[in-house]
């Protein structure tokens, strides 16, 4: 057993805090009052590789792996929640499902532009009428003189709107269900018949894209069918949410870290009846608790990350650390909040924006209600 | 600075060398995720008199021949400014210090350094030495898959013994250090006409100053 962090990705994660501090932290209000990242900043993230992080090398990745790509995240939760959302969606759960569905030929069409961030990638899987219950999906693909033709609406897709390369799952023959009966479409911008809708205004996550995909009659050639096999789309899109649930929980922990220090930081700093407010020990219990929570989820995380990177696949772990890293940063970012008093209730304060922020972490990829479902299932399984 | 002729010519091959402890090695180790080619470490771990230092350098600069040798312009912690001049003159090399800018020339390179209100441009033939102010732009972050690739390279390591440097020479011994002492608040003299405060201003200087 060895805790310790390789030396190489002590420096990747030394250097992405560098760059969040420098480079990101300064844009912040920018990118709450704009809605967006400015293009030349994702160029300059494009350029030092923040966009293939966990992939071989051979694909075009950094070749850091899956604790690799975490450290890099939980740095990332530092700032503007956007940054770790388009990096997550293109990453974790776009790129990813290519990587682990894709055949060899698909992977090196798409993967190496992926990896460089000259093309953005998006997760395409939740509609209107179907979210956690993927057997529900309504959007069909039907095959017909050797192309196939996508028909549906999907919604809440991250990056859906700026996203060069969706990975679509759509269901071919709903008679059985998720496993046969769903597959996953490479689509490209630009296909016919696929167009984006409306783009969504949302409670935080300002600067993250997000928004609908309508598919009519959108043509997708049998090539792009991810892995070459139509209904194996089900067993990708699990294991891309194995990777995008536990680097959502790495910039969970990430983000609680930061609240943390700024709880503490103020503590100190902030008199009332004469005496700083951490002498109080109301106060000192908030620090102490969230203090806890961060570093057990911080071990969840690397323990999960460390699994993918050993060839395992961690699914068990994955919903364990993504249910108790969003409810831990929820607790957290209240507390602190609470901390900052009036202070943190201003638009002025990143706790705010953290508050907004934080919401999201306990519903997207899988709700905390569906990641005790999958809990409880392996544990009374027979 | 290297890495930008690196940039402009990708013939050029950057090579970092330190001498210095153990855990030198991070920041050679950064070195090359930022894209330098190749690091090795002249391994000292007691510390050395500048002087010693340059000489050793001088060994491993002879040995690989570069065009360019470029040296920060002085140490975070003792601040002597004395190793990079020191390494020109043991190689019998022209240096400039203090620079800002690297231009090519037609055999050599210009050397820029700020002087007071402008810029003072120099001209040297190779081989050449500089010390490195702050360059104009901002050192570059290492790229992800930079990191990634400096863990595969070796970094060579040799004790500095092994040169065949001299060693000796002076060296400097830091007898006392102290933190200036607190200063306290100043004296308006008021009192009287302006005579009377000459008089209590001299007798201040001489008595309690004592700088008259």
């Amino acid at each position: 057993m060895d805790f310790d962090i390789p030396e190489e990705l002590q420096l990747l994660a030394r250097t992405v805090r560098d760059f969040v501090e420098t480079r990101l932290v300064p844009l912040e209000k920018t990118i709450e009052d704009e809605d967006k990242i400015p293009v030349e900043v994702l160029k300059e993230m494009a350029g030092l590789g923040f966009f293939g992080l966990p992939f071989p090398e051979e694909y075009g990745g950094a070749g850091a792996g899956d604790l690799g790509y975490c450290l890099a995240l939980e740095q990332f939760g530092r700032t503007s929640a956007a940054f770790s959302n388009v990096i997550g969606a293109h990453t974790s759960i776009g790129a990813m499902s290519i990587y682990l569905g894709g055949t060899e030929e698909q992977k090196r069409r798409y993967l190496p532009d992926l990896c460089a961030g000259e093309r953005i990638a998006a997760f395409s899987l939740t509609e209107p009428s179907s979210g956690s219950d993927a057997a529900s999906i309504q959007t069909s693909a039907t095959l017909r003189n050797g192309c196939w033709y996508l028909n549906g609406t999907k919604i809440w897709v991250t990056n859906g709107p700026i996203a060069d390369v969706v990975v679509v799952y759509a269901a071919n023959d709903r008679a059985r269900g998720p496993r046969g009966g769903i597959s996953a479409f490479i689509v490209e911008k630009g296909f016919k018949g696929f167009r984006v809708g409306k783009v969504d205004d949302k409670m935080g996550l300002r600067g993250s894209y997000t928004g609908e995909l309508v598919f009519e009659d959108c043509e997708v050639p049998e090539a792009n069918v991810l892995g070459g096999q139509v209904g194996a789309g089900f067993r990708t899109a699990l294991g891309a949410l194995d990777v995008g649930r536990i680097s959502l929980a790495a910039g969970a922990v990430g983000s609680s870290q930061h609240l943390l220090e700024l709880a503490i930081a103020h503590s100190k700093r902030r008199q009332q009846f004469g005496k700083p407010i951490a002498a109080n020990q109301a106060i000192q219990w908030m620090l102490a608790d969230s203090a806890v929570e961060i570093h057990a989820a911080r071990l969840m995380v690397y323990d999960a990350a460390w699994k993918i990177d050993q060839g395992k696949r961690p699914s068990l772990e994955a919903a364990m650390v993504k249910v108790y890293a969003s409810e831990m940063a929820n607790r957290v970012v209240d507390r602190v909040l609470q901390i900052h008093g009036g202070m943190g209730y201003m638009k002025e304060s990143p706790v705010e924006r953290a508050y907004r922020d934080a919401r999201i972490l306990r519903i997207y990829e899988g709700t905390s209600e569906v990641q005790r479902m999958i809990i409880a299932e392996e544990l009374l399984k027979e | 600075m290297a890495l930008e002729r690196k940039d402009a010519d990708a013939s050029t091959t950057v090579s970092v060398v330190t001498v210095g402890p153990a855990r030198s090695r991070d920041a050679l180790r950064q070195a090359l995720a930022m894209g330098c080619d190749d690091a090795s470490l002249v391994l000292a771990e007691e510390p050395l008199s500048d002087l010693a230092v340059a000489r050793a350098l001088a060994k491993v600069a002879l040995e690989t021949k570069p065009d360019l040798v470029l040296c920060g312009k002085q140490a975070s912690d003792d601040d002597q400014g004395f190793v990079g001049p020191a390494l020109a003159e043991v190689l019998g090399w022209p240096h400039v210090s203090m620079l800002t800018r690297l231009v090519p020339a037609e055999g050599g390179v210009e050397l820029w350094r700020e002087v007071e209100g402008g810029h003072e441009v120099w001209k040297a033939s190779f081989p050449v030495l500089g010390t490195a102010h702050k360059s104009e732009k901002e050192p570059r972050y290492p790229s992800l898959p930079g990191i990634m690739k400096a863990k595969k390279k070796e970094i060579p390591e040799r004790p500095v013994g092994s040169l065949g440097a001299d060693l000796g020479g002076p060296r400097l011994e830091i007898v006392a250090l102290e933190t200036p002492p607190a200063r306290g608040g100043g004296k308006i003299l008021k009192d009287g006409d302006m005579k009377a405060v000459a008089e209590q201003l001299a007798t201040l200087l001489r008595d309690e100053a004592k700088v008259l």
